[in-house]
């Protein structure tokens, strides 16, 4: 039978008890200096702490109080660790318990990006419909403001929306002409609104609730009222299928799902960020080749040339440098192209001028 | 077998050292288990936080020794998790109501959805007392739990006040606000049945902290006080009202002083900042020293011998492990470009490639950041707490041999509170 020194702490008061520890064959036996029987505890309810590398600190399990004892004695502590099957000095079944963890967290991230690429469009997909329009503009006009706020960047002298000034109201008059035309024929459930901000990049971008933001760097490099105008049928496109308030949800939902669910370690959340990229631009991609799709059609309906959509986006393109951005939002421009000329193959249509060349030349100048 | 005399006699225990705690773990294994670590965190997105927390608290209590016995974090993962996910449920209602208020009630909506962010910052403040309340009941030496008593609520109140200070007074107040945030914290700390004080002065701190203070805003408060001397702001101001094209001209005929005051006040930006960086080491071991020296429980007193020179040490360290990432990310990055290159050379797929660069990006970017906090944790964060522990010098240890027994186990919402608000400590 093993014994050896050890030190006992009762759990009532921090006081340092020098024991005797006799490693008996039912129990762990703890005798105090002066002989008396201080613990006995069986080893099948030995707990093993964690403590300094050279200490098996043991408790017994679900004792009311914190008793301890603590063998420095390596062969004392050996004998104890033969006896008790829950002492694990070696670590083995620590690191065995651990591997099942990491098992299922690994799991558990992998259904959560399953959830994420596929479960959380479908649900989108179904809710969106459900919400109501009425909500939907409230939505536009809680979001709009601090998107206008985020756009302007410009100097505080000048008007962010063009087409207020003087010199600019012809242009105005022309933009509201052909954004006429096209609602016409796009018969939407809500107004645009539609504004020419003075911003250089070439983009436009359709906000929930009907709003249209068309860069100036965009009219100018138009080169025909068509390509303008289809651009603004894509745009026009993501309001008809309610693009904003779908991107709205998906995002609230991967913010839900990788933010707040799997929430920030230190570093800030990387893995986290890295995944919601990659899952929206997979959204992203989709959602555009949809509106491309739709304002071919929108094109046709009123006499424009839905070829004009890709020629533009070429030119666009070829003029940006390589980015990370204009790839996740869009997908390849080739592609793209390819797919806006088959779907205007397919079409019958009548071409008609959108715009004569005075308005035209007057809607470029709509930022003055 | 023989053993030593029982209960209190003398002879057994050493005669007690002057710094009586010491850090015996070893920096490889703790290396190691950062690093596993990290890796877990990357693949797990996350999920794996609390187990790693849970391991560095272990490792760090368990080599943490004290007049000969180290002490114990009984604290477990599942606990945390748990934590984390009811503080979810708690969060989540209070962000959905945020939400719906700003989209229904227009501007109303906006000015309450203005008051989210202090509310947010007070229930941050809480959280992280609870959370000390959590880390202490956890943590068991001589087989006596410590335990932490006093309201969440009123410390968050006096916290929030005591920020709000600082940013007044642009830092002059920290000070005064560690000392009685200290005093609070500590007044409510306890070792069984011992109660702890704290007898930091913030005045102490003050006087000590100034010359850096003066040396990080003062370059500030030098550009107001040449903007004011030299600059007529009520003919810029009128200037800048009407527009215009040819503005910067007008304005610098209307005052001459005008551009002279721009460069300064860049150069001061300058100045400050790197004073800020240089300094910040200094500071954290100043503040840490103060801390140290200030905490009591019962006769027992602490004082720190904390050398500035240490910190610096582990800041230098982690600029150069830092460097060290960045090197290996770069050679890394090459060798993965290198390969994909000869990749879409085989296939000509351009889109396999746009998508291969984003991934690659996105990969390098996450070990970069994931390894920079590794090497935090295990250059500064480890030394703060090592050299922190043992620069300790502790008069009237022997109370520690006489303590009862109090307090019980808190539940780790705190802790789940902390982690979901961003505000965790260790």
């Amino acid at each position: 039978m093993a014994s050896g020194a050890g030190i006992f702490y009762d759990g009532t008061s921090s006081e340092r008890h020098q024991v005797t520890v006799d490693a008996a064959p039912d129990a762990l036996r703890i005798q105090g200096a002066d002989g008396t029987l201080l613990a006995q505890w069986p080893y099948n309810e030995l707990q093993h702490l964690s403590a300094a590398d050279d200490v098996l600190r043991l408790s017994r399990i679900n004792s009311p109080t914190l008793a301890r004892l603590e063998v420095r004695d390596p062969a004392l502590a050996l004998a104890i660790d033969d006896l008790a099957g829950t002492v694990d000095r070696t670590g083995r079944t620590a690191r065995r318990a651990r591997h099942k963890v990491i098992g299922w967290a690994f799991a558990a991230t992998v259904s959560l990006v399953l959830v994420a690429l596929f479960g959380l469009p479908a649900l989108v997909e179904r809710l969106t419909p459900l919400i109501p329009l009425s909500l939907e503009q409230r939505l536009g006009a809680a979001v709009e403001p601090q998107v206008r706020a985020m756009l302007n960047t410009g100097s505080s002298g000048t008007a962010f929306e063009c087409g207020t000034a003087e010199a600019e109201k012809a242009g105005r008059a022309a933009l509201d002409k052909l954004l006429s035309l096209m609602e016409g024929a796009a018969s939407l459930p809500i107004p645009l609104k539609t504004v020419v901000v003075r911003r250089r990049d070439s983009n436009a971008i359709a906000l929930p609730g009907g709003y249209v933001y068309v860069f100036n760097g965009l009219v100018t490099k138009a080169e025909t009222p068509d390509e303008l105008a289809s651009v603004i049928a894509h745009e026009i496109g993501h309001v008809a299928h309610r693009d904003g308030t779908r991107s709205l949800l998906q995002a609230a939902g991967l913010s839900f799902l990788f933010g707040m669910l799997l929430g920030d370690f230190t570093g800030g959340g990387l893995a986290v960020i890295a995944v919601k990229t990659i899952v929206e631009s997979s959204y992203s991609r989709d959602v555009e080749a949809s509106a491309d799709l739709y304002a071919v059609r929108l094109m046709a309906r009123i006499g424009g040339d839905p070829r004009a959509l890709g020629a533009i986006l070429e030119r666009i393109q070829g003029a940006i440098e390589p980015g990370v951005k204009i790839f996740l939002d869009h997908p390849e421009t080739k592609a793209r192209v390819a797919a806006i000329n088959a779907a205007t193959d397919v079409l019958q249509f009548e071409r008609k001028p959108l715009l004569d060349a005075a308005e035209w030349r007057a809607l470029r100048r709509v930022c003055g | 077998m023989t053993f030593l005399e029982a209960t209190a006699a003398p002879a057994s225990v050493p005669a007690v050292p002057a710094r009586p705690v010491h850090f015996t773990g070893n920096p490889h294994a703790y290396w190691r288990l950062l690093i596993r670590g990290a890796v877990l965190l990357a693949i797990t997105l996350g999920i794996y936080r609390f187990w790693l927390a849970t391991d560095i608290r272990r490792f760090l209590w368990a080599h943490t020794d004290v007049n000969g016995e180290s002490l114990e974090y009984t604290g477990t993962a599942v606990e945390l998790l748990l934590g984390f996910l009811i503080a979810i449920a708690l969060l989540v209602p209070i962000y959905a109501v945020f939400f719906l208020l700003t989209l229904s009630m227009g501007p109303i909506g906006q000015f309450i959805s203005a008051l989210s962010l202090p509310a947010l910052a007070f229930l941050g403040q809480y959280a992280i007392y609870r959370a000390r309340r959590y880390r202490l009941t956890r943590t068991v030496f001589r087989g006596v739990r410590f335990h932490q008593t006093g309201s969440a609520f009123r410390y968050a109140v006096c916290a929030i006040f005591w920020w709000m200070m600082i940013a007044l007074t642009v830092g002059l107040a920290y000070p005064f606000a560690q000392a009685s945030l200290e005093r609070f914290k500590l007044r409510n700390t306890y070792y069984g049945n011992l109660a702890g004080r704290f007898e930091g002065s913030g005045f102490r701190l003050f006087l000590r902290g100034l010359p850096m203070w003066l040396l990080v805003v003062g370059p500030f408060l030098f550009t107001i006080a040449v903007a004011i001397a030299t600059v007529d702001w009520t003919a810029v101001a009128e200037l800048a009202s009407r527009g215009g094209n040819d503005l910067p001209a007008r304005i610098e005929g209307a005052s001459p002083g005008f551009y002279v005051v721009i460069v300064v006040a860049i150069t001061a930006s300058v100045v400050s900042v790197a004073m800020a960086a240089i300094l910040f080491p200094a500071f954290q071991a100043m503040t840490l020293r103060w801390w140290a020296s200030g905490v009591r429980f019962g006769n027992l007193a602490t004082h720190s011998r904390l050398r500035t020179g240490q910190i610096y040490g582990a800041y230098l360290r982690f600029l150069l492990y830092g460097l060290l990432l960045l090197i290996a990310a770069a050679v890394l990055a090459g060798i993965g470009y290198a390969v994909l290159l000869i990749l879409i050379g085989a296939t000509a797929r351009p889109e396999i490639a746009e998508i291969a660069t984003i991934i690659g990006g996105l990969i390098s970017y996450v070990f970069v950041m994931l390894g920079f906090s590794t090497i935090y944790q295990g250059t500064v964060k480890l030394a703060l707490w090592r050299h922190g522990i043992e620069s300790l010098e502790i008069e009237g240890l022997d109370v520690l041999d006489h303590v009862e027994a109090g307090g019980a186990a808190s539940s780790a919402v705190g802790e789940g509170l902390a982690d979901a608000l961003n505000v965790g400590g260790f």
